[in-house]
């Protein structure tokens, strides 16, 4: 099979799979036991109030003209391209407002804030997986082993208050929290993106005061998730490592790191991308712990107040939207996945 | 003989023959030496060639070298001149901006018709201006100065109040205050009330105080009264009666004037030392608000505002304001640092701590259409339980006074009326409970909500403590439930939740705005339902102290008031707090009084 069939066929077989999430989603928030509206009042809403807020968000109608509703503003192209964002229905808080609009307001900072935090924990976790398994069990190898095992143990908000307090309170180098300085204006919306606006601004002040309040939550959320991949990467490249290609390589009379980087890294990497494309799409579903501790404005601070608030069409609105981000993100891994290991297509 | 001879011969013609071999060996070896010697020195001579050539290349690169360098450092100068610039245009910036963090959040709108809540209030007050304010440090939160009025009087009887307004006040299209713009102001407010039942004018009753507005002249407006009002310069300096744009506040339309409604992209202005220029604000969340000098305000010529821009950074946890104002981040955290860390700060010498008067009630109320709240005996047991001092000494150490009096301390017709049940009363708890049946085998449980959102300071810790001294009582079940803040105004609003703390900001210093607590209709406690004649005496006692000026008599009707809120305990007072702020040493001109305002035109970066 060609990449390109491969391609189109595991792009179709999405299409079934989004099918069967938004449904469950749907199910879970109507059929199962527990009426959401009954549940926003505490149970102790007058049959007027549960009555009006039914009607506001369309949940007195039939079941099967809301499952159609639900699908239809989901697919609605039109009303993505009117607005911007897909109609995810109104919240039960501010009953004006769409839910919709309100995902995708936050997504950006969590988008950002997603990147960076994996390009360091790629970076540091890679390299030092390498490392850790090129000096297999000696001193290195037991302090990056060490390394890793704390990193992955260390609890996030933890990480990030110990930085805050350093970098911020001590030091006075770093910003504590929110996403730019005070001082500087917001960069002209585009991408929603602070950093790449900054450039597509082309204002090198706000690309630095954005780089600079991005750094703290971004190193304490990378170098969390690198314990992940400094454990899986070494434990790839030691199984690698032992295999005929390399001893031929070696044989061959390749420099030790053509064989370790262009051999073997390259060789144990697929597992590494499939972790690398999982945990993108658990970050884009919002880092609850690290956007609290920094006041970060994004996805998972939005989900916090929304379930505080038991507004069930924002949360509802909001599973949908994590959910498509993962189908996305599993679909460009398995294309990547198809793209380095012909084997895949076979 | 010749053999002898022969022998001699053939000896030196060997000897001959080695010498010449050898002779020639040497000579072959030598010359053969030379000739590497020669290819040698050859060699030698083209290295030397090649390493002259090699030391003009290494000088060419180091000349090069050198000259790039020399870019390199004049590019590395001009870097470092313009990440100077930029520091210096950011410290520059910085003084003329102040960026304060907050917990607070604008309820919905900006709109005097509607808004009723503390910051929406405080930013409105930046942003407008009444007719009269409240005199900065004012410590009765009585004295009163002029604002948009130049002047003002009332009639004997109390009923009619000319003002007379100040001149060459402009709305930011050049438009001039004139007496027209308070009667709209007014009227439309009054006219709104049907539909804004929760706004800040139904609850104020402006349409019960207020007959109705004239235009005497260009700068002078007429308000006349239903009857004779104690407080009225009180409600006129208050937020809800802020002189409104017509063009930004139309007539029968409430707005809230975030930047998808009404406003669009053009900056919000009434009268005030400042503009609002940006609000940003995703779901119930602010993100930012920023305010710029009014560059019409009336006040200008005295040097106010002393700041040109207010930004406000919102932030959902007190413990990371507090690290953001320790980091610098951020040069004033006012509203809510809590009472525990500002005891900590005040010995840090990175921060100045401002600390002053404040009239803020908190107060537990019981929603009475939940059964068995609507028996006062279960009230009241409640109230006896509560230890009002072990919650101030071991929350507000020093930042809050226990209360049983509706009416604060300080204020005419404070009082103790509540005293009577005592605190941490278990004996009249459990005796009161047990005549309804309850006992510690079948216990009252009910749900007790605290705000969870930085609203309000410490809720989690005074419900757990609450919770305990419930509990401490062994007849009582409680289960904690927090919601954050517009989740609690609308279960608030919707008669959800079965005990809760509620906090009350005051909108003017007169026992009249504290004692209609009791029966406060946008509490939604049902105490008019339950309790319909204890209701009707209090409202009967409360009409009667707000239409007269006798103080004596006043005081007098606030007392019986309490008295019977005290037999009713629909709701029980607990603590009033002080009001207090963080900033970096260098800011200055904060005036903390009794009326909570954050004059914000007042403030200043020094040096």
């Amino acid at each position: 099979m060609g990449l390109r069939v491969y391609i189109i066929t595991r792009t179709l077989l999405t299409i079934p799979t989004l099918l069967l999430l938004l449904t469950m989603v749907f199910l879970v928030m109507r059929v199962l036991p527990g009426d959401p509206v009954d549940l926003h009042f505490e149970r102790k809403g007058t049959p007027e109030q549960i009555a009006q807020m039914r009607q506001i968000l369309g949940l007195d109608k039939p079941i099967w003209n809301q499952y159609v509703d639900y699908l239809w503003g989901i697919v609605d192209i039109g009303y993505l391209l009117q607005h911007g964002y897909p109609n995810l229905g109104k919240s039960m808080q501010v009953t004006s407002q769409d839910v919709g609009r309100q995902i995708f307001s936050v997504f950006p900072a969590t988008l950002e804030l997603a990147i960076y935090s994996m390009i360091i924990a790629s970076v540091i976790g890679i390299l030092l997986g390498t490392v850790s398994s090129k000096s297999y069990n000696s001193l290195l190898d037991h302090v990056i082993r060490g390394f890793g095992t704390v990193t992955y143990a260390i609890p996030v908000f933890f990480l990030g208050i110990l930085f805050q307090l350093i970098f911020g309170v001590y030091l006075h180098w770093l910003p504590v929290s929110l996403r730019i300085n005070p001082n500087v204006e917001f960069p002209a919306h585009v991408t929603g993106l602070f950093t790449i606006d900054s450039i597509l601004e082309g204002n090198i002040v706000k690309l630095f005061e954005s780089l600079k309040t991005l750094l703290l939550p971004s190193l304490t959320l990378g170098i969390i998730l690198s314990g992940i991949f400094i454990r899986l990467t070494r434990m790839n490249m030691l199984e690698t490592l032992r295999l005929d290609f390399i001893t031929a390589a070696r044989a061959r009379g390749l420099r030790e790191s053509t064989v370790t980087y262009g051999y073997a890294l390259r060789n144990a990497f697929l597992p590494i991308l499939t972790m690398m494309g999982l945990q993108f799409a658990m970050l884009l579903g919002g880092a609850v712990l690290t956007e609290t501790t920094f006041e970060w404005p994004g996805l998972g601070s939005y989900i916090v107040g929304r379930i505080n608030y038991r507004d069930y069409t924002a949360i509802q609105g909001a599973v949908v939207m994590f959910g498509l981000f993962v189908t996305l993100v599993s679909l460009v891994v398995d294309i990547l996945y198809a793209y380095f290991d012909p084997r895949i297509r076979l | 003989m010749w053999n002898k001879v022969e022998l001699s011969i053939v000896v030196l013609v060997l000897i001959g023959i080695i010498v010449s071999s050898s002779t020639m060996y040497y000579t072959t070896t030598v010359m053969s030496n030379l000739s590497t010697l020669t290819s040698d020195v050859s060699t030698l001579t083209e290295n030397v060639l090649n390493l002259t050539s090699s030391v003009r290349d290494l000088a060419t690169i180091t000349r090069v070298l050198a000259e790039a360098m020399g870019a390199f450092n004049e590019t590395l100068a001009d870097l470092e001149a313009r990440l100077a610039a930029i520091e210096a245009s950011l410290a520059a910036k910085a003084k003329e901006t102040l960026i304060v963090g907050t917990t607070d959040a604008v309820e919905n709108t900006l709109d005097p018709a509607q808004a009723y809540d503390y910051f929406g209030w405080c930013i409105m007050q930046q942003i407008s201006g009444t007719l009269v304010s409240v005199t900065p440090g004012s410590i009765s939160g009585t004295d009163f100065q002029p604002e948009l009025a130049t002047s003002w009087n009332a009639s004997t009887d109390g009923k009619i109040w000319d003002f007379t307004l100040r001149q060459n006040v402009r709305f930011p299209d050049g438009t001039e205050l004139n007496a027209t713009h308070v009667k709209y102001s007014f009227d439309r407010s009054i006219a709104l009330i049907p539909s804004t039942p929760d706004g800040a004018p139904a609850n104020l009753y402006y349409d019960q105080i207020i007959n109705r507005t004239e235009v005497l002249s260009k700068y002078k407006v007429r308000f006349f009264l239903n009857n004779a009002y104690g407080p009225m310069l009180g409600i006129i300096s208050c937020r809800a009666s802020a002189i409104v744009d017509p063009t930004y506040a139309p007539w029968m339309t409430q707005v809230n004037y975030t930047a998808d409604h009404a406003r669009s992209s053009t900056p919000l202005a009434f009268v005030g030392p400042y503009y609002l220029s940006k609000w940003e604000r995703v779901g119930d969340r602010d993100i930012e608000i920023r305010l710029d000098e009014n560059p019409y305000y009336w006040n200008a010529t005295s040097g106010y505002p002393k700041t040109k821009t207010i930004i406000f950074r919102f932030y959902r946890d007190a413990s990371t304001l507090r690290l953001a104002v320790e980091a610098g981040d951020i040069d004033m955290a006012f509203r809510h640092i809590s009472a525990l860390d500002v005891l900590s700060l005040q010995t840090n010498t990175n921060v100045k701590v401002w600390i002053g008067p404040g009239a803020p009630m908190f107060f537990m109320c019981f929603q009475e259409d939940h059964a068995p709240f609507n028996d006062s005996r279960v009230r009241m047991a409640l109230a006896a339980a509560i230890n009002r001092t072990a919650v101030v000494t071991t929350l507000f150490p020093g930042l809050a006074n226990a209360t049983y009096s509706m009416i604060p301390p300080g204020m005419l017709a404070h009082g103790d009326a509540f005293k009577e049940l005592g605190d941490a009363n278990l004996t009249l708890t459990t005796s009161l409970l047990a005549q309804l049946g309850y006992s510690s085998t079948n216990k009252l449980k009910f749900d007790l909500w605290y705000e969870s959102s930085g609203h309000y300071q410490l809720s989690a810790e005074q419900a757990a403590l609450y919770k305990a001294q419930f509990e401490a009582s062994g007849v009582m079940e409680v289960t904690l439930k927090p919601a954050d803040w517009p989740s609690y105004r609308t279960n608030r609003n919707n008669g959800i939740m079965d005990v809760f703390v509620y906090g009350w900001y005051p909108d003017y210093f007169d026992p009249d705005d504290y004692a209609f607590l009791y029966w406060a209709s946008w509490l939604n406690l049902h105490y008019d339902v339950w309790s319909p004649t204890a209701y009707a005496q209090q409202i009967a006692l409360y009409d009667q102290a707000r239409y007269t000026t006798n103080t004596t008599l006043r005081i007098q009707l606030y007392n019986q008031i309490e008295d019977i809120a005290a037999d009713q305990c629909s709701i029980v007072p607990l603590f009033v707090t002080k009001l207090w702020a963080v900033t970096k040493p260098k800011v200055s001109g904060l005036v903390l009084d009794i009326t909570q305002d954050m004059r914000y035109w007042l403030i200043y970066i020094a040096g």
